[in-house]
């Protein structure tokens, strides 16, 4: 071997001295790659076992109950992420469900119907909703959306369908502005914008020839979209909506300013309520360091962490396989 | 009608006809195999290039002879998955023997590619680049190499008030002849050609064609290309591959003229390719 | 089967409704600007800039805020780049089509969207607990934490539109790997590299539930990382929530202060984005 080298080294014409620079600084590289390429795993396994292990006195104090409880009572030292599941469930459904209709328009909107001109400006002016701080929608909401919901909105919807029987259900309460509507409202138009760019992403990459084949037996710009666009990227479209989802469960500023910060549960879409991320925000500064109350936010954390993962896992899984084929 | 796998192509003679002796192979390519995974892509060559020659390497796509290109400077050791056995032969040194370090052989075996690759800094910088990693030169001594590797690539005068702008912003032609410069200037002893001029137009393929004969004076030139006038022109020995296998190899104007194989002759007159 | 005039009618009904809801998202962005525009400007003084926060009443500014995200921001950059930026070199150099690749780039985009809060917590668990108490360190590694993943996903998206030849190119001259992405491949990315750097740096400055936890806020002067720290988001939410006019005006400036420079780093790194495609 060292022979070789040495024959290689050497140069030719003897005038010819090969310096090979770099050889030892290159391991070094490639190993500072792949340090940082498993920086990452190792990050991800930090993080969910840090919370967990953080929360595991609460975990044990309540045991699995702590899951669906429904009682979070600092003074008695009673904790259960009952509520705040179900209130994180219910605004990032209640986003999602807002959201879609709109997403699904927009794209229409910025694929087919937009003149090819302006469709990167509204597109991009689209996409800066994305940008703005959650804090920023905070503050909107609170100091803009709410009055206006609990003035024009909310006293009309309680008088109409709040006697009426089964639905009537999610209008009851006072009009008190902030709530779970409000809320997921503001969460709607934050997912927005992710939804949007994916479906827009998908709905691009259908190839021109089957749409035009669709366009060739007479059907309409909608008829297309509906029947042939759509479908094709049907997969994709769903862990796009999957990805707002996730986003919508860990939101915590915006939420935290219009929610209400109830710890109460309540079918109504009007009630105050809270999630895990605007509990553990609100909460977190009156628990002192090793208290019960800390340990039972830590868990709250870990069981937001498993649900976003889970969430956010399945939205990959489901845009990757579409765009693989 | 195949070759059997072992005989030995009368490579000498050809040579001898073509040019005057050389003395040794400057490349010997031993019994080799190549895989791409499962799929073997190079079937048991055995082929010797002469020094200071051009070499051609011709067949249809998807034969082989790029594979063998990216063998010879071990390009195909950057993808995992792809191997070669067997041997080459550079000045004696087996180019696939283990404890070889690539960035050596590479310095000694150049390649411009089909597509022009210009590095995206200024035109002095891609040439500096290469001769850096292998040289220290002072500001004078860099200077003097630029100057020299672009006037033996004949593009001195178009760039030389433009050194220190974007290579970027020149023809496709000259990119070419740039990545030529590029290849030069580090001074290797071979330069694999792969299909150079298929991606330029007819002017500045001439040049580059005018360039290669120029070039042998000093390098071995091994140019795989599409091109069969080409390679009549250009080259003094022709090896023809088809799937894989090395069928044919001779002086150019023989293989031209008058092929031995029937598989080359179809080939060479349009039959198949 | 409908007839035409009615698959006509339901075309242009969803195109206008389309169009309004595309208007609409407009209209929602342009009204939330004008609300930042029209409550900020007017409290934007100069002593914004001048003075640090104060009580109620005593004409405090947000100059202590401004200086305490901006050190957290540089001081995150710092840490997070260089390792986003290998991390998305190996995505597209080293790991390409490999199993281990496969699952960092899934794991770095789960945390892309991961929420933002239970950074901060696991921050609070790894340093705050140990090191007995809130520090602006702890808010830069939160943050740094949120900017890697979106360093890794530009870089490697701008890595893999470099053409393969280049890259072969460099080899074929000889140079080693570290070269060949450190002079080649990265420069010719360098427009999409700098993109994900000014996208991360929108991203952390208006991020405010993971400080928190980690640099907790600070009402006076301080530069001193090692204790709580100041900044814009914290200072605003603080503000925005106090029963104070002065308070809450002061928050609206804040708040229009981050909008404007996030907006800003946005649109430049769409524009950095544009050069290079």
């Amino acid at each position: 071997m060292a022979h070789m080298d040495a024959t290689l080294g050497a140069s030719p014409s003897g005038q010819l001295a090969h310096k090979p620079t770099g050889r030892i600084s290159d391991p070094i590289f490639v190993g500072l790659l792949w340090a940082s390429g498993l920086f990452v795993l190792v990050l991800l396994g930090l993080i969910i076992a840090m919370l967990f292990h953080g929360g595991l006195p609460a975990l044990k104090e309540f045991g699995a109950a702590f899951l669906w409880s429904t009682s979070w009572n600092p003074v008695t030292e009673k904790f259960g992420a009952g509520v705040m599941v179900f209130g994180t469930l219910f605004s990032a459904i209640i986003a999602v469900i807002v959201a879609l209709p709109l997403s699904f328009g927009i794209a229409f909107f910025l694929t087919e119907i937009a003149p090819m001109k302006l469709r990167r400006p509204i597109g991009v002016a689209v996409q800066l909703l994305a940008a703005i701080p959650s804090i920023i929608y905070g503050m909107w909401g609170f100091f803009i959306v709410v009055p206006l919901i609990a003035a024009y909105i909310q006293p009309p919807l309680i008088e109409w369908l709040g006697p009426l029987p089964v639905i009537g259900a999610l209008f009851q309460g006072p009009p008190l502005g902030a709530g779970m509507l409000t809320a997921g409202l503001i969460l709607a138009l934050m997912i927005l914008p992710f939804i949007t760019a994916m479906f827009v992403e998908v709905l691009e990459s259908v190839p021109p020839m089957i749409k035009e084949s669709a366009y060739g037996v007479g059907a309409t710009t909608y008829e297309v979209y509906r029947n042939v666009s759509v479908p094709y990227g049907r997969t994709a479209m769903v862990g796009a909506v999957m990805l707002g989802l996730g986003r919508a469960l860990g939101e915590t500023m915006a939420v935290t300013f219009v929610i209400g910060n109830a710890t109460r549960m309540s079918a109504s879409l009007f009630a105050p309520g809270s999630t895990i991320a605007s509990t553990i925000a609100n909460e977190f500064p009156e628990a002192p360091m090793g208290s019960l109350k800390l340990q039972a936010l830590l868990q709250l954390g870990f069981i937001l962490f498993v649900i976003s993962f889970i969430v956010l896992a399945l939205s990959r899984l489901l845009v990757r396989s579409k765009l693989k084929s | 009608m195949n070759f059997a796998p072992d005989t030995p192509l009368d490579i000498a003679t050809a040579v001898n006809r073509a040019t005057p002796p050389s003395g040794q192979p400057k490349l010997k390519v031993d019994k080799l195999n190549f895989y791409y995974g499962d799929n073997h892509a190079l079937k048991n060559i055995n082929f010797d290039i002469p020094e200071k020659r051009v070499t051609a390497m011709i067949g249809p796509s998807g034969c082989g002879k790029s594979t063998l290109l990216r063998v010879f400077n071990r390009m195909y050791q950057l993808y995992p998955g792809q191997r070669a056995e067997g041997s080459i032969l550079f000045d004696g040194v087996d180019l696939l023997g283990k404890g070889l370090d690539s960035t050596v052989v590479r310095s000694r075996i150049g390649m411009v590619f089909q597509k022009p690759t210009p590095f995206p800094m200024s035109i002095y910088d891609n040439i500096a680049f290469g001769v850096k990693l292998h040289e220290s030169l002072s500001k004078a001594q860099m200077d003097e190499r630029v100057e020299w590797c672009l006037r033996k690539a004949a593009i001195w005068e178009e760039t030389k008030d433009r050194l220190h702008t974007s290579a970027l912003g020149m023809s496709g032609g000259q990119q070419q002849r740039l990545c030529i410069a590029r290849t030069i200037a580090v001074r290797p002893e071979v330069i694999l050609l792969d299909e150079p001029t298929s991606a330029l137009d007819p002017i500045s393929t001439s040049k580059i064609e005018d360039l290669i004969d120029e070039l042998k004076q000093d390098f071995t030139i091994v140019i795989v290309t599409h091109n069969m006038q080409q390679a009549a022109r250009c080259a003094d020995l022709t090896a023809f591959f088809y799937l894989g296998e090395l069928i044919e190899v001779g002086v150019s104007s023989d293989i031209f003229t008058n092929p031995r194989e029937p598989r080359t002759r179809d080939y060479i007159t349009g039959r198949f390719g | 089967m409908a007839s035409l005039a009615r698959r006509r009618a339901t075309d242009l009904v969803v195109k206008a409704i389309s169009t309004g809801f595309a208007a609409l998202s407009i209209v929602l962005l342009a009204w939330i600007l004008w609300t930042l525009i029209s409550r900020g400007l007017p409290a934007l003084g100069p002593q914004v800039f001048t003075n640090v926060m104060a009580p109620p009443g005593g004409n405090g500014g947000l100059l202590n805020a401004i200086v305490g995200s901006l050190l957290q921001i540089v001081v995150a950059l710092v840490i997070g780049t260089p390792i986003g930026l290998m991390c998305g070199t190996f995505l597209a150099e080293n790991g390409r089509g490999t199993r281990i690749a496969g699952t960092v780039r899934f794991i770095n985009d789960v945390l892309l969207s991961a929420p933002s809060i239970l950074i901060g917590l696991f921050v609070y668990q790894i340093l705050v607990v140990p090191f007995g108490g809130f520090s602006g360190w702890a808010g830069s590694i939160a943050l740094a934490i949120l900017i890697v993943p979106v360093v890794v996903r530009t870089t490697e998206d701008m890595l893999n539109l470099v053409p393969i030849g280049l890259r072969e190119a460099a080899f074929a001259l000889g140079a080693p790997q570290w070269k060949v992405v450190t002079l080649v491949t990265w420069r010719a990315a360098r427009a999409g590299i700098v993109t994900g750097v000014l996208l991360a740096l929108a991203r952390a400055a208006g991020e405010t539930a993971p400080l928190l936890f980690t640099s907790l806020g600070n009402n006076g002067w301080s530069l001193d990382m090692s204790r709580p720290m100041a900044s814009l988001p914290i200072a605003i939410y603080q503000y925005a929530a106090s029963p104070f006019e002065d308070w809450v005006a002061l928050a609206w400036a804040g708040a229009l202060l981050i909008t404007v420079g996030v907006l800003t780093l946005n649109i430049l790194s769409r524009l950095f984005l544009a050069k290079m495609k």
